[in-house]
């Protein structure tokens, strides 16, 4: 009886309410289990209770990021800032999705805020290394806007391989399609190709098939992956990327590239990767030659 | 100027659960026994370091970072697609190549050397993203 008692007691002292601090250690070993979305309800429980927690609100920015929810992500990350200006992981997190978006300067400015800061803080300095690179038409969302004033090509080039632009030159204006399936005679595309894609390294187009509205956005998009994937070889004490090969739902891409251009080859999942190989080896060396 | 606070360095080890799949630095060290592949790491798509086993001239920090910005981008290509929907991807120099594949808890980053087998390593990454997507199922 009297044990009941003792237990009823240590009983009841447990029920009390957790207070915001262990709801967020709670949530955190939640995260590191896996268990996200218990997680997140639990962040946002205790952030009820405290809404001014810089811990709280990071924390659920990063769960948001874990479960691909990028607009949450964002307005948890912004709530830190509101609270702490210069918070390394709420800008880090911040500038991230700033690049998955394809604003390369919001980035860069995060960044640079994070690292005047925090001048040690090296996933801050990989990123902005990125950023930097990315040139603005390697932007996608601006990519996929038209653009007014036609990125320069190398007179040489012009004459040999139209650019294909939203502004085309005098010259690709005439007859830009006519031209395009000259190259594609030219370059030997391979009927199982689903898309083609030929670029220069700031992803102005020189070569695509088939064309449509999105291809320029598609095209920067490439150079933007291209970019990415350099930095973390040169991270992993490689050189710069040369070949890649990405496997999609429906398609597998293949990537060859070099410091003056950049080519992919979509082909259907069933193609074999000694045939697509051996296909993007063959167009990359006459796109090559027509560049040369 | 400062030292970054504590709590924003990355942590090395999340724990995980000792079930197949869950637990990522033991799948992470089956990879490792790959022939010629020389590091690896898990991240989670906020780019922290779940697991990582990295020669020791390569910096964790930064890689985890890139390694989930590029995860993302690769996610990112189609609009129809979310949450893991890439099965993986494989970028190439002349003196190495970084094998990527996507799970519902962040991505497996392999390091191979130019004599890895591509098509072995490409393999063993997707029965390993197939393990983790069957452990971390609901």
């Amino acid at each position: 009886m009297v044990f009941a008692r003792i237990w009823h007691r240590l009983g009841g002292r447990r029920r009390r309410p957790p207070t915001s601090a262990q709801m967020f250690r709670q949530a955190q070993r939640l995260r590191d289990e896996g268990r996200f979305e218990d997680a997140a309800e639990l962040v946002a429980d205790a952030l009820i209770r405290e809404p001014g927690s810089v811990v709280g609100h990071l924390l659920a920015g990063s769960l948001h990021m874990t479960l691909r929810e990028s607009g949450q992500a964002r307005t948890s990350f912004e709530r830190v800032l509101a609270l702490e200006a210069t918070q390394p992981r709420a800008l880090l997190g911040l500038a991230r999705l700033a690049l998955e978006d394809g604003e390369a300067k919001t980035c860069r400015d995060l960044l640079s805020r994070a690292l005047a800061r925090y001048p040690d803080f090296p996933e801050a300095r990989a990123l902005l290394d990125v950023a930097r690179d990315l040139a603005p038409s390697a932007d996608p969302k601006r990519a996929a806007t038209p653009v007014l004033v036609p990125p320069a090509i190398p007179v040489a080039t012009a004459a040999r391989m139209p650019a294909v632009t939203t502004a085309p030159t005098p010259a690709a204006t005439q007859a830009p399609a006519a031209k395009s399936a000259t190259l594609a005679d030219r370059l030997r595309l391979p009927t199982e190709s689903r898309e083609a894609l030929f670029m220069r390294p700031d992803a102005t187009l020189v070569f695509a098939e088939p064309r449509g509205p999105r291809t320029e956005a598609v095209a920067a998009r490439a150079v933007k992956l291209a970019r990415i994937a350099t930095a973390v070889l040169a991270r992993s004490g490689f050189g710069p990327l040369r070949h890649a090969v990405i496997e999609g739902a429906a398609e597998t891409t293949y990537l060859r590239t070099d410091d003056a251009a950049l080519l992919t080859l979509a082909f259907d999942r069933d193609v074999t990767a000694a045939t697509a190989v051996s296909h993007l080896e063959r167009v990359w060396g006459s796109c090559r030659s027509e560049l040369a | 100027m400062g030292q970054l606070p504590l709590g924003a360095r990355v942590s090395t080890a999340v724990a995980a659960r000792p079930a197949l799949g869950r637990d990522l630095r033991a799948l992470l060290a089956e990879l490792m026994k790959l022939e010629h592949i020389t590091g690896g790491l898990v991240v989670a798509p906020d780019g922290l370091v779940i697991a990582a086993d990295l020669p020791r001239e390569v910096e964790a920090e930064p890689l985890s970072a890139l390694a989930a910005t590029l995860g993302r981008e690769l996610e990112l290509r189609g609009p129809q697609l979310r949450r893991g929907t890439f099965p993986m991807a494989q970028f190439a120099s002349v003196s190495g190549t970084a094998f990527l594949g996507s799970t519902p808890v962040g991505f497996i980053v392999l390091l191979g050397e130019p004599q890895a087998d591509n098509d072995a390593v490409r393999t063993a990454l997707r029965a390993a993203v197939g393990t983790v997507y069957r452990a971390w199922a609901r």
